[in-house]
């Protein structure tokens, strides 16, 4: 039974994007809709093979992937010692919370003029701004993680008389953990929205968001879309791994669901 | 008999004096606990202002870098009293106000249907999965060359920045309400209007409410960014502005108003979610 | 008493006896894509304002056939029927209380008592009425407008069962509705039960795997084996109520019914099937 409505649903998923995809290359062939604004399906698979073949697709993915990674490393490097910071001393908690609370209400690609202003155009600027948007959701879900380690554990650990290091390896930090997961998986969603961010407005060197920007001025439809697909697909393939890797990491969580 | 036994061990009986004693203790308690929070938040500006002051003064942080606080005070006075400010913030208000209005209220239909009907999910959910993988912003070029850069682009990027948490929390919400409550409601015979609004929509409006915020939260972005890219008024393009003639003072009221404002939303929904479930409140505390 | 009064100008018409009848009913469940029988051609009559004890251990289908007969559970072999009509479904003639409250936790005590006479035939008023009235009956003054978070697990049940009273069925289903509960509020709950059960004279169905529970309260206790779920024995038990838990006549029926039930488990057939009233 549950093959058979598998498929069945599969197919109904496909009933919208399909249609969609021949409405447009109905209206498009059929001079409906301005070519400009609608391009065939076949042109944008043309472009992406040309894109493809001639490598600068590729160049610019690589060269936006490694901004990602870079920024995505630093940020939550950083978000992750901010994180433990605040969350296990209460005076650092006290002093520093509320500012930090009030200055993630900031947009977050409200910082960009500041920080082109401070770090330039080039790829510093970008990484510290990829950096700034994977730090934020790091350092609220591990604070939030260890303030939410259960009473209960910390008084297994007091029992043991535990000291502050044993505390922090054997109690918060494993007791954070899927929260510190959260956040990262959260980390690695907001860097790459950054990472299509930077490149829209501080357009310097390779770069997918770089390629979407040009086409838009070039009023090429084609390479616009392809771009498009590429920031999704990447997008997809990113949240994809991260649960995939969550799931690994902690087993606990998932034995805990069921049970 | 027994009824009595469990009343007094869950309110034990207390004379008014001893009352009267409690509660005004409590109050200076939390007078006092509030001012020492207040305490707390001043350090971080007692540190930090003074050097800010000193270094602008001295010349150790270039202007281009860092103008001096009193300076942005200055100019966010004088955008006050001249009604820049307003009429760019108001621009944006009203902006973020139609998209968030129009994604949020397709988000809730679209969400609704998805978790309230198989059938609608297994049509919808590939398409939708498809569009929300790409964030707002990055939508803003192809959004330009299909729209132009009149309000349509803006409310149209705006609504699809609140679209897609919505819809997600309200499938979820709905799909998730424990199978053991529709069961009562089968057992009292509800019709599925019953069922929706005793039984379903109760349940549903903690996840409903965590996606309305996180709409809001994401319109502001898509806000910021489409009035980086695509606009002459609003706070987005004061920031811009203010970029390009290396007006620092400009750029940090600007961000200081969309700080505000995001948090002053923000505080609007959550006190809204708060009223809309006051059995959940002494689980807060 | 002032209850008393105040429910009997609240019921509803009289919808029979609360009689019920199963015959031949066989459950299959598909689990991982394999069949497994849940119950195997169990029958049983029920005369109406008897309370009768379903007991088992776990696996043997109690509580799947209280969801049948509750109509919880559409698809099954045999036929159920109350006062000589089939059950189609879930009625209002047939409470029922569930082994956890399942109280809508964004509903008050009383909320959460008045949404089961939403489609009940009364005024107004007299729903009204009738929710003041089951909250005095199951011990609940004072609570009414308390949220289910602000309870203890034996006032939540409680409200529980005073939710699956308030339209007056003739039939009440209890599935385990004190197996979560500590020993002393259970013993407690136990005995409230019995006074409802006398108070209100309808038939009452339970199920439970504790053995005191079952020969404390039931006229009559069908002891099920599983695997597939059948019946295995039917006790009488005509001690006179209200019982006492020391009763010498309750112990021993105490101690024939765990025999029975360890033999169910020794030689896994459980003995000769009985069906019908003992």
């Amino acid at each position: 039974m549950s093959s058979s409505a598998a498929l069945g649903s599969l197919g109904r998923g496909l009933v919208l994007p399909i249609g969609l995809l021949l409405t447009w290359e109905v209206a498009s062939h059929s001079g409906l809709v301005n070519r400009q604004f609608l391009p065939p399906l076949e042109h944008v698979g043309a472009t992406a093979w040309q894109e493809l073949a001639s490598g600068e697709l590729l160049e610019a993915l690589a060269a936006s992937l490694r901004r990602d990674l870079l920024g995505f490393v630093f940020g939550s490097g950083a978000g992750v010692l901010i994180g433990l910071l605040l969350g296990l001393s209460t005076i650092a908690d006290r002093v520093v919370m509320t500012w930090f609370n009030g200055l993630k209400q900031i947009a977050l690609l409200a910082w960009i003029p500041l920080i082109s202003l401070w770090f330039g155009f080039d790829e510093m600027a970008k990484v510290v701004f990829i950096g700034l948007a994977a730090a934020i959701p790091v350092i609220l879900n591990l604070v939030e993680g260890i303030h939410a380690t259960s009473r209960k554990l910390v008084e297994v650990g007091e029992v043991f008389r535990f000291n502050r290091v044993q505390f922090i390896l054997y109690v918060y930090l494993p007791a954070a953990m899927p929260s510190l997961l959260t956040g990262l998986h959260l980390a690695l969603i907001y860097a790459w929205l950054a990472t299509i961010g930077a490149e829209y407005f501080m357009a310097a060197g390779p770069g997918i968001g770089g390629i979407i920007i040009a086409g838009r001025e070039r009023f090429d439809m084609d390479l616009v879309m392809l771009g498009i697909l590429v920031v999704g697909s990447v997008g997809f393939l990113v949240d994809r791994g991260a649960s995939w890797l969550e799931r690994r990491l902690i087993p606990w969580r998932a034995a805990s669901a069921l049970a | 008999m027994s009824d009595a036994a469990l009343r007094t061990t869950l309110e034990p009986r207390t004379t008014a004096v001893a009352g009267f004693r409690r509660i005004s203790g409590r109050v200076s308690a939390a007078v006092l606990r509030q001012l020492t929070k207040l305490g707390w938040l001043l350090i971080l500006p007692a540190i930090i202002l003074p050097i800010w002051i000193v270094g602008t003064n001295h010349g150790w942080l270039p202007e281009q870098i860092l103008p001096r606080p009193q300076d942005v005070l200055h100019t966010l006075r004088d955008m006050l009293a001249s009604g820049e400010l307003a009429q760019h913030a108001g621009y944006s208000l009203r902006r973020v106000a139609f998209g968030f209005g129009i994604g949020a209220a397709a988000g809730l239909i679209t969400g609704s249907a998805m978790g309230l009907s198989r059938r609608v999910d297994d049509y919808v959910r590939p398409l939708f999965t498809a569009i929300a993988q790409v964030p707002a912003p990055a939508w803003i070029p192809l959004a330009m060359l299909l729209l132009g850069i009149g309000e349509g682009l803006k409310i149209v990027v705006i609504a699809k920045a609140a679209f897609v948490p919505v819809v997600m929390n309200t499938s979820a919400g709905i799909g998730n309400v424990p199978r053991a409550f529709i069961e009562v409601g089968e057992t009292f015979r509800f019709t599925s209007l019953q069922m929706l609004r005793h039984v379903v929509l109760p349940g549903a409006i903690p996840p409903i409410f965590t996606g309305l915020r996180y709409g809001l939260t994401h319109a502001w972005i898509a806000l910021v960014s489409v009035e980086l890219l695509a606009s002459s008024e609003g706070l987005g393009y004061l920031l811009v502005w203010g970029r390009q003639m290396f007006w620092l003072d400009t750029v940090l009221v600007a961000m200081i108003v969309i700080g505000v404002i995001g948090f002053v939303s923000d505080k609007i929904l959550a006190v809204i979610e708060t009223g809309l479930q006051r059995w959940r409140i002494d689980d807060v505390q | 008493m002032n209850v008393a009064a105040q429910l009997r100008t609240t019921a509803v018409p009289d919808h029979g006896q609360g009689r019920l009848e199963v015959r031949n009913v066989s459950k299959s469940f598909v689990v991982n894509g394999a069949p497994v029988e849940a119950l195997r051609d169990v029958s049983l009559d029920v005369a109406g304002g008897e309370f009768v004890v379903l007991l088992g251990p776990s696996g043997c289908g109690k509580s799947t056939l209280l969801r049948l007969i509750a109509g919880l559970e559409p698809e099954f072999r045999g036929s159920i029927s109350q006062d000589g009509n089939a059950i189609a479904g879930t009625s209002l003639d047939r409470g029922i209380v569930f082994q956890e409250p399942r109280l809508f936790p964004w509903a008050t005590v009383s909320q959460n008592i008045a949404l089961g006479l939403k489609n009940a035939p009364l005024s107004d008023r007299a729903k009204r009425e009738a929710v003041a009235a089951h909250i005095t009956l199951v011990g609940l003054d004072g609570f009414a407008q308390a949220y289910p978070h602000q309870l203890s697990g034996g006032m939540a049940q409680r409200a529980a069962i005073a939710r699956g009273l308030v339209n007056r069925p003739r039939l009440l289903l209890l599935d385990e509705p004190f197996g979560a509960l500590d020993a002393l509020t259970r013993a407690r709950l136990q005995v409230e039960l019995q006074r409802i059960w006398a108070h209100e004279r309808i038939t009452m169905v339970l199920v439970t795997h504790d053995v005191d529970e079952a020969v404390l309260l039931g006229d009559r206790v069908i002891v099920l084996a599983p695997r597939p779920g059948r019946v295995s024995r039917i006790f009488a038990i005509s001690a006179p109520r209200p019982r006492s838990r020391t009763d010498d006549d309750l112990v021993r029926i105490r101690n024939d019914v765990l025999r029975a039930l360890g033999d169910g488990e020794e030689d896994g057939s459980g003995g000769t099937p009985i069906s019908g009233p003992a």
